[in-house]
């Protein structure tokens, strides 16, 4: 089997981020750090898993970024990724999850990947789109919410049972070259092991320009970012951490709710 | 906008129509100016469905039936659904944010060469708000074509009243049968329940704030000074293994509405808060002030767990020296 993981490089923690008023989208600062968006973690895990179940079958790495992207694609290889690639896009501010998706499945439309893998969705624009674009470019079937798969190379199927609300799950048979977006919980993210990071550094990965690539235009725009407004009709409780606690428990015992 | 006509995709669990359907009739309420919307209904027989929706909002359904829609499958509805909605060369098409939403809105958009704009939590005159950095910020998405297709966050819309007026038609047409490369087999309940969270009167959840495993202890301290308490958790938490997922608050996990909720650590993503937004009583305990389950809170607390869970059980000590 060919797998390829689309893994998202993400910011390490959201306090490092300024709303850039001129710009009208979010800015880094230079206290900004990036690591591999945790949702693609699991879906690269999956991945790896398949492979060592599945002896001959080859995980490709995929990363859509500017320069830094490139230590994404790094650890990937550092965790078990056979080959990685990056897709130079130095594009700043408000990106649509279609240009992603179809610099991707342009990218990798002739590679005959049997399963695209990726997370249900990135921390950051938390949209729970571009696996399920990059099938539909590509004319292929994806399941999203992922929590177990079953792959049968013999048969080109995959069974798969996806997450669903009401803690219940649905099972879905696919027809492989499909495309699989894979729910938190499914497994544990390895590590990176010391010689695969050693090889990770020596690797030439695959660079391809964002403008080598047709893609579709986006169709819809960022007017702009701001700070939610907040609604809580809540109270913070103020004082010292112990008056604190005394005040809330005062007010859980006015309530009754300690009885 | 205004031009544009409104289809809202219905959903189904159980055999029952969500409430997260009845959420995007005020959702359209607010894009639409008052325009009604249209509901696409799909299944193997919608007689009652279609009925139940178009008395409580009068609108008209159009109800696609056939063996082959039993069950949500994307590819499956995205068959049935696109020739229809390609007859409107301006629309919205709405679904709700959930996992037969945001695994449907793509397939649809694609060959509709429609804008998709997913998660969205407000609508404002010609843009679409939409929560980003775990709902730290919000941005405004302008869509630039004449077909959009849009999901909404569970919750962030009231559920429409009972309309008053007349019913909606019901249309029911056969949905033509293809073989297609996805097939969804059923459905079924995960076993990983929890009915002590369901009979709590108190529940005290922890989130991947607590830091680490060890610091459970204290979250299991905290619950243990109420009677009739449990312990919940985020989905963070049970997926770095801290707890097990039966213990697990959310919507992909159990709803409850306890008298009293005590959140630890967790930030408050729309998929927790919509498994506990309906306790009477909700404390949030979170070093970052800026985190949105502090819009959820009926009282918030910025302080460490570590020091302030002792200090609390002390204080309950205080208060009833006798128990």
């Amino acid at each position: 089997m060919k797998i390829l993981v689309c893994i998202k490089q993400v910011p390490d923690s959201n306090d490092t981020l300024q709303i850039d008023e001129r710009a009208g989208h979010l800015s880094y600062t230079a206290n900004t750090a990036f690591r591999m968006n945790r949702f693609d973690e699991f879906a690269l895990e999956e991945a790896l898993l398949i492979k060592e179940n599945l002896p001959g079958t080859l995980v490709d790495a995929l990363s859509v970024g500017p320069e830094r992207a490139s230590s994404n694609v790094q650890r990937a290889l550092g965790m078990g990724a056979d080959h990685g690639i990056h897709i130079l896009d130095r594009a700043d501010g408000y990106m649509s999850p279609l240009t992603v998706a179809s610099l991707i499945a342009t990218c990798v439309r002739a590679r005959n990947y049997d399963l695209i893998m990726t997370g249900v969705m990135a921390e950051d624009t938390m949209a729970c789109q571009t696996g399920q674009l990059i099938a539909a470019l590509l004319d292929l079937p994806c399941a999203s919410s992922v929590i177990k798969e079953e792959a049968c190379p013999e048969s080109a199927e995959i069974m798969v049972e996806r997450e669903i609300e009401g803690g219940s799950r649905e099972t879905v048979r696919l027809k492989m070259p499909a495309v699989l977006t894979i729910q938190p919980g499914i497994n544990f993210p390895r590590y990176p092991s010391f010689s695969k990071v050693m090889r990770a550094r020596n690797y030439a990965q695959e660079l391809v320009r964002a403008e080598d690539l047709e893609i579709e235009e986006p169709r819809e725009s960022c007017r702009g970012v701001r700070i939610p407004d907040v609604a809580s009709q809540g109270v913070f409780i103020k004082g010292s951490p112990r008056e604190k606690a005394q005040k809330l428990m005062n007010i859980l015992h006015e309530k009754s709710l300690l009885s | 906008m205004e031009n544009r006509t409104i289809y809202i995709i219905a959903e189904l669990r159980k055999g029952c129509i969500t409430q997260e359907t009845y959420e995007l009739v005020s959702f359209a309420r607010v894009i639409g100016k008052g325009k009604r919307p249209v509901f696409l209904l799909l299944g193997k027989s919608m007689d009652d469905q279609a009925r139940e929706i178009s008395q409580k909002t009068g609108c008209d359904v159009i109800a696609l039936i056939g063996d082959h829609l039993d069950h949500y499958n994307a590819l499956s509805y995205a068959h049935a659904l696109t020739e229809i909605l390609q007859e409107e060369a301006a629309a919205w098409v709405c679904l709700p944010h959930t996992s037969m939403g945001y695994d449907l809105a793509p397939r649809l958009a694609v060959p509709l060469k429609a804008a998709c704009i997913t998660g969205v939590e407000s609508a404002g005159d010609d843009s679409l708000g939409r929560p980003i950095y775990s709902g730290r910020f919000i941005e405004e998405i302008v869509p630039k074509t004449s077909r959009v297709v849009v999901t909404v966050l569970p919750g962030a819309f009231r559920p429409c009243e009972e309309a008053t007026g007349p019913a909606g038609a019901v249309r029911v047409m056969k949905a033509p049968f293809t073989e297609l490369p996805s097939q969804t087999l059923g459905t079924a309940e995960s076993a990983h329940r929890d009915s002590a969270l369901k009979d709590a009167e108190v529940i005290v959840s922890a989130g991947r704030g607590i830091g680490k495993k060890e610091n459970l202890s204290l979250i299991k301290k905290l619950a243990a000074v109420f009677p009739r308490s449990a312990v919940g958790a985020s989905r963070s938490a049970c997926d770095l293994g801290w707890l097990e997922h039966k213990h697990q608050i959310g919507t992909t996990g159990q709803t409850v509405s306890p008298k009293l909720y005590i959140a630890c650590g967790i930030s408050g993503a729309f998929q927790h808060v919509s498994g506990m937004r309906g306790a009477q009583t909700i404390v949030a305990i979170n070093t970052d002030i800026h985190a949105p389950i502090f819009q959820v809170a009926h009282y918030g607390i910025v302080e460490d767990l570590e020091t302030f869970i002792p200090l609390l059980i002390e204080a309950t000590n205080r208060t009833f020296p006798f128990q």
